[in-house]
């Protein structure tokens, strides 16, 4: 029996370790090795450098890089801000148990199940400034025309918003949860203290909420830092390179030129990038808890 | 008068954000009835209304490129149910596994090898797509529906192994120990008691995972090429070829969404209370 036991433990985690290890560790040790290498798809024959730290040092010294790297902070940090606080907003409105709240959280999941690239072309299709719809509605509020993918400036920000029109809801989801496991008793008293809604929310809803804020905040930047898709179909990186990511740029360095050793280094930068930012993020959450 | 305002303010928000969400669902469906000319003369809104609908794009995709389309659908329906019943197969058993038994790595228990599983996800695909791309083409996986099985696979387990340690907590051990007890061998158990009782997990796991495999696109840009391309492929290459044709786009877009949002409003409340369980703990 005790025999048995041992083995059904270890042959039950057995494949998925085995996957994991051939699709994550393993990648992982290989793209570090890569990183100090110079290594090139399209040589005849192809053959391993090792070039020591020359690609980092490169790499640092390329604007194209530190501008992706910009951006890509940029999404994260601004695209994560607007999300929470719309996510917040929106699930402190529908957290009762109504009919039409169960409808509106139903809707309102919609876009996070929808693929990326298939929505993108909608988007690119409506921020159109002179066919699309978003302009023209504009117009007949008496607001001027956006640019919208056009100026260096607005592309950046019209990518936020559909990478936040795509995620928002997730933010929501997670935050009407954590909403609705408080227990009554506390807004009770507080109504019993003749406690406004806003100082309930302020001195009740949001600090129970902070621990689950820190993870869905966490959760919504790492994924943001990989943003790739939403560019690659609406922008393309640009106008110029002005709404490329790391992820966008290392797709070009890496697959489209074949310089697979550079790419690899500025994959490790992103990894190493969000894993400190992971790391860090924990810590704060571990001291509040 | 202000208290009213702030009355009818979530009201307001409400109805504007569910807008927000709606109008680009409506706009390609529109615009997917649309002839060129009515696309490119400023946005015309209501079919019948402000422009005559056509089933121009429509045609084009059921006729005319219809080789073109069959293909990646096909792709994208085999790679993905295959690979997302693995997912949940495996990441089940894993789960479970992590669940039930006791592990000791030097420091490391149970709960460090479940972070460490969950973590998986969050590395930058851009990470390792290079050493990937490398393997497959020495083990001739590149641009095969095999080789995209197995990348999905592994890109759904961690999520599946989280999610489903939650629902195999909460299955009563006294019930397993019985039938082992009536000799049922652990791998009886586990598939006669535990994954039935487990099955609302089951089914949450296998739409999302089958959802974000439906939506993927990186690892597909970079590992298929034209056999083994998927649906996000096919749409995502359309403004290279002939110019950007709106109305053909917004019919493929379409077909591509369907799936997620059929689930969406199939699962709904299930959805919402599997997903908030997984995103809070």
């Amino acid at each position: 029996m005790f025999l048995r036991r041992i083995k059904a433990k270890h042959l039950f985690l057995l494949p998925a370790v085995l996957v994991l290890l051939s699709f994550s560790i393993f990648p992982v040790i290989a793209s570090l090795v890569l990183s100090f290498s110079s290594f090139s798809l399209t040589q005849v024959e192809e053959r391993l450098t090792f070039v020591g730290l020359a690609n980092y040092t490169k790499l640092f010294t390329d604007a194209r890089f530190l501008f992706s790297l910009k951006n890509t902070f940029m999404y994260v940090f601004l695209g994560a801000g607007l999300q929470y606080v719309l996510g917040l907003f929106l699930a402190m409105l529908i957290y009762e148990e109504t009919i039409a709240n169960r409808a509106y959280r139903v809707i309102f999941l919609i876009p996070m199940m929808l693929t990326p690239v298939a929505i993108s072309y909608t988007w690119r299709m409506m921020f159109h400034e002179t066919y699309g719809p978003v302009n023209h509605i504009l117009s007949l509020l008496g607001m001027p025309g956006v640019p919208w993918l056009s100026s260096t400036k607005v592309a950046l920000l019209s990518v936020m918003l559909v990478d936040a029109w795509q995620w928002t809801p997730f933010v929501m989801l997670a935050l009407l949860a954590g909403r609705m496991s408080i227990s009554r008793e506390y807004y009770d008293a507080a109504g019993v203290d003749g406690a406004s809604k806003l100082q309930t929310f302020a001195y009740i809803t949001f600090p129970i909420l902070i621990p689950v804020s820190l993870t869905v905040i966490l959760i919504r930047s790492i994924e943001i830092a990989k943003i790739v898709d939403i560019i690659y179909v609406m922008t393309g990186g640009g106008p110029g390179i002005s709404t490329e990511s790391l992820t966008m740029y290392g797709y070009i360095t890496g697959l489209k030129q074949f310089n697979l050793g550079y790419a690899s280094a500025l994959a490790y930068t992103l990894l190493v990038i969000v894993m400190v930012f992971g790391f860090l993020f924990l810590r704060i959450r571990g001291r509040l808890e | 008068m202000t208290k009213r305002i702030i009355r009818v303010l979530p009201y307001i928000v409400l109805i504007i954000w569910f807008l927000i969400v709606m109008f680009p669902l409506f706009w390609t469906v529109v615009t997917s009835f649309k002839n060129p000319i009515d696309v490119f003369r400023g946005p015309k809104y209501m079919p019948f209304i402000d422009f005559r609908p056509s089933l121009k794009a429509w045609n084009n995709m059921f006729v005319r490129d219809r080789q073109q389309i069959l293909v990646p659908l096909m792709n994208s329906i085999i790679i993905v149910s295959t690979s997302t019943i693995l997912a949940v197969g495996i990441g089940s058993m894993a789960s479970y596994s992590l669940s039930r038994f006791t592990f000791k790595l030097g420091r490391f228990s149970n709960k460090d090898l479940a972070f460490w599983i969950i973590s998986q996800r969050f590395i930058p695909p851009i990470a390792i797509i290079i050493p990937v791309l490398i393997m497959f083409r020495v083990l001739r996986l590149l641009d095969t529906r095999l080789g995209m099985i197995i990348v999905y696979t592994a890109f759904n387990l961690p999520f599946v192994i989280w999610l489903m340690r939650d629902y195999f907590d909460s299955v009563p051990q006294d019930i397993e120990e019985a039938a082992m007890v009536d000799g049922c061998s652990r791998l009886e158990t586990f598939v006669r008691i535990v994954l039935p009782l487990a099955f609302p997990g089951l089914i949450v796991s296998f739409l999302f995972s089958f959802v974000m495999a439906w939506n993927e696109f990186f690892f597909a840009l970079i590992l298929t090429f034209q056999k083994a391309q998927t649906i996000p492929l096919l749409i995502a290459g359309q403004s290279t070829q002939r110019g950007v044709e709106w109305w053909n786009i917004s019919a493929m877009a379409i077909i591509t969404i369907l799936p997620a949002l059929l689930i969406t409003l199939i699962l709904q409340r299930r959805l919402v209370s599997g997903l908030t369980l997984g995103a809070i703990k």
